[in-house]
């Protein structure tokens, strides 16, 4: 998706709000960015008020509102920047860089099944907005350690047309186990054609082992440490049949069947 | 904005302002120009290329440290061939000139890398990376031994008439002997620093944070040393300097002028703010006409001491 540009822009906190323990939804003012993206994408961000780190994080994007023109993103908390980042209140201001990487793309029609553990739920949010205008529908299954960490339940519950299965760890919630058995169990329905991932890496590789097996085409979205963002710096390599791709540019959507693990 | 002399000779390659970027952190320029027209720097320094392809390094190839950060991404380059048929073609539609930095596993590999471009009349310079700290041939193995440094310089300066650029390693105990070889086998200016070799342990896991476990440091964390080693290399030899190392906005730039550099590369700091280097330009016109210096050259090794 080299064609689209991509923007940087000043952008206000509207909201920083904690859903559970580590997790939280922070709502920027940031109406280009939030025009512009597409199920998928991900946004580089600058936190303010870290001297001492100076690289940006990449973060995919939960939801937009384009007449609000803000955008959301589910973060958890797991080192220095997201600890810092759960700290800033409304009105702070950060840079964005995007929309940055490539979109989802299930085939036309598909039938599709949808699979996010823990907070990748978060970047699959935007394409089951979008899957759920079609009669058909979608399936998505949620998986997290308890029922309190399943903070995107509700606005996956309120989406027309969405069979949802959810599974928490301490079995709290839905199927006592990883989320691994009910997408096995969807995959083995045969009704889909098309499969979306995200989430630990090892859920990942599992459930697009699933799918590669069933023979569906299977897409996953990849996550690693970022530099630039923008494709200019060859860190964030994933390793593929083709070589060496870069996950910001070139992904971070792959086809599972081209990611070598 | 109009008045102060901005232009500088760095060697031979003429340069509308003092600003180019650092190797490795900018690609061929194409990525930043959705941030800002890239052809408003001094020069674009590309992302080091050798005669064939390189993989790099395994993942994960970068790790953030305290004011900086580690990389090892190992020079990853497509080679020669791709850069002219991609990057080259694109950069020709730019009005700016191009700096290819050349990388190589033997000797033989950074002049045949040179011959490969020097019929190519959209190169105007060259920049020997004899200090990458991320192979294991080539890179910072010569760039560390003034002999092999010596003899590297002088096969590069026999295949090219072009300027040509060394640069140089602070991986050293005395940068002005390297300097001093480079210099006396041909070399038009010097660039320094390269990245300083570094490691970050996750005591979490007892584990590297790099799969190479070593990476080369840059960032503010280093500008402290990139300005002693210019400030000492400005004083050992009679090439300019291209000064780099931490710098992240116009007042850092001044420094390294002030210690001596001819012009200036802007690294990590692209990672932070996409249009750092411009911002830099910027930064540097505005010291001058606040300072009423009416031409950048004067301010060349002008530190009082």
């Amino acid at each position: 998706m080299g064609s689209v540009k991509r923007l940087e822009e000043t952008t206000q906190i509207v909201s920083n709000i904690k859903a559970a323990e580590n997790l939280y939804f922070i709502d920027v003012h940031s109406p280009q960015i939030a025009q512009a993206l597409r199920p998928g994408q991900f946004i580089h961000m600058q936190i303010p008020g870290m001297p001492d780190k100076i690289l940006r994080r990449p973060f995919s994007v939960y939801k937009t509102d384009a007449e609000a023109g803000t955008l959301c993103v589910l973060y958890q908390v797991v080192g220095a920047g997201t600890e810092h980042l759960s700290t800033l209140n409304a009105g702070e201001r950060c840079s964005l860089i995007g929309p940055i990487g490539n979109a989802w793309a299930p085939p036309a029609g598909a039938r599709c099944l949808l699979v996010g553990g823990g907070v990748g739920a978060a970047p699959l949010f935007m394409l089951a907005q979008e899957l759920a205008q079609a009669a058909h529908g979608v399936h998505v299954v949620l998986g997290a350690q308890t029922k309190d960490a399943l903070v995107a339940l509700a606005d996956y519950e309120a989406l027309p047309h969405t069979t949802l299965s959810a599974a928490t760890d301490d079995g709290s919630f839905g199927y006592a186990g990883f989320c691994t058995q009910p997408a096995q169990d969807a995959i083995d329905s045969g009704e889909y054609d098309y499969v979306a991932v995200c989430g630990p890496e090892p859920l990942i590789k599992i459930v697009s082992g699933l799918a590669q097996d069933a023979g569906l085409p299977c897409e996953v979205s990849l996550e690693r440490r970022m530099a630039c963002g923008i494709g200019a710096c060859l860190s964030c390599v994933v390793d593929t049949v083709e070589g060496k791709k870069r996950c910001c540019v070139d992904g971070p959507i792959f086809k599972a069947s081209e990611v070598v693990w | 904005m109009a008045g102060v002399e901005m232009s500088v000779n760095l060697g031979g390659l003429q340069m509308k302002n003092p600003v180019t970027v650092a190797s490795g952190t900018f690609a061929a320029g194409r990525e930043y120009n959705d941030f800002f027209d890239i052809a408003q720097l001094g020069a674009i320094t590309t992302k080091g290329v050798s005669l064939h392809g390189w993989e790099g390094n395994a993942s994960p190839r970068m790790a953030e440290t305290a004011s900086g950060m580690l990389n090892s991404i190992g020079l990853q380059n497509p080679g020669v061939a791709t850069l002219r048929e991609k990057d080259l073609a694109w950069l020709e539609s730019k009005d700016v000139p191009v700096v290819v930095n050349v990388s190589g596993h033997s000797f033989q590999e950074y002049v045949d890398v040179i011959e490969a471009l020097e019929s190519d009349t959209r190169v105007s310079a060259y920049e020997i990376n004899i200090s990458c700290p991320n192979v294991d041939a080539g890179g910072m193995t010569i760039g560390t031994d003034p002999t092999s440094v010596e003899e590297v310089v002088a096969l590069c300066r026999k295949a090219s008439k072009r300027p040509l650029i060394v640069k140089l390693s602070p991986n050293v105990t005395d940068i002005c002997e390297i300097a001093r070889a480079a210099e006396s086998a041909g070399a038009d200016a010097l660039s320094l620093i390269n990245t300083l070799l570094g490691m970050a342990i996750n005591a979490k896991t007892s584990k590297p944070e790099l799969a190479r476990v070593v990476g080369g440091l840059s960032g503010p964390a280093v500008k402290p040393v990139a300005l002693r080693m210019v400030w000492q290399v400005y004083q050992a030899v009679s090439v300019p300097l291209l000064g780099m190392g931490g710098i992240s906005n116009g007042t850092d730039a001044i420094e390294f002028i002030l210690a001596g550099a001819t012009a200036v590369a802007v690294g990590t700091a692209n990672f932070v703010n996409p249009c750092a280097a411009l911002d830099v330009v910027h930064g540097i016109e505005a010291y001058c006409e606040e300072q009423g210096v009416a031409d950048v050259n004067e301010l060349r090794g002008a530190l009082l001491c």
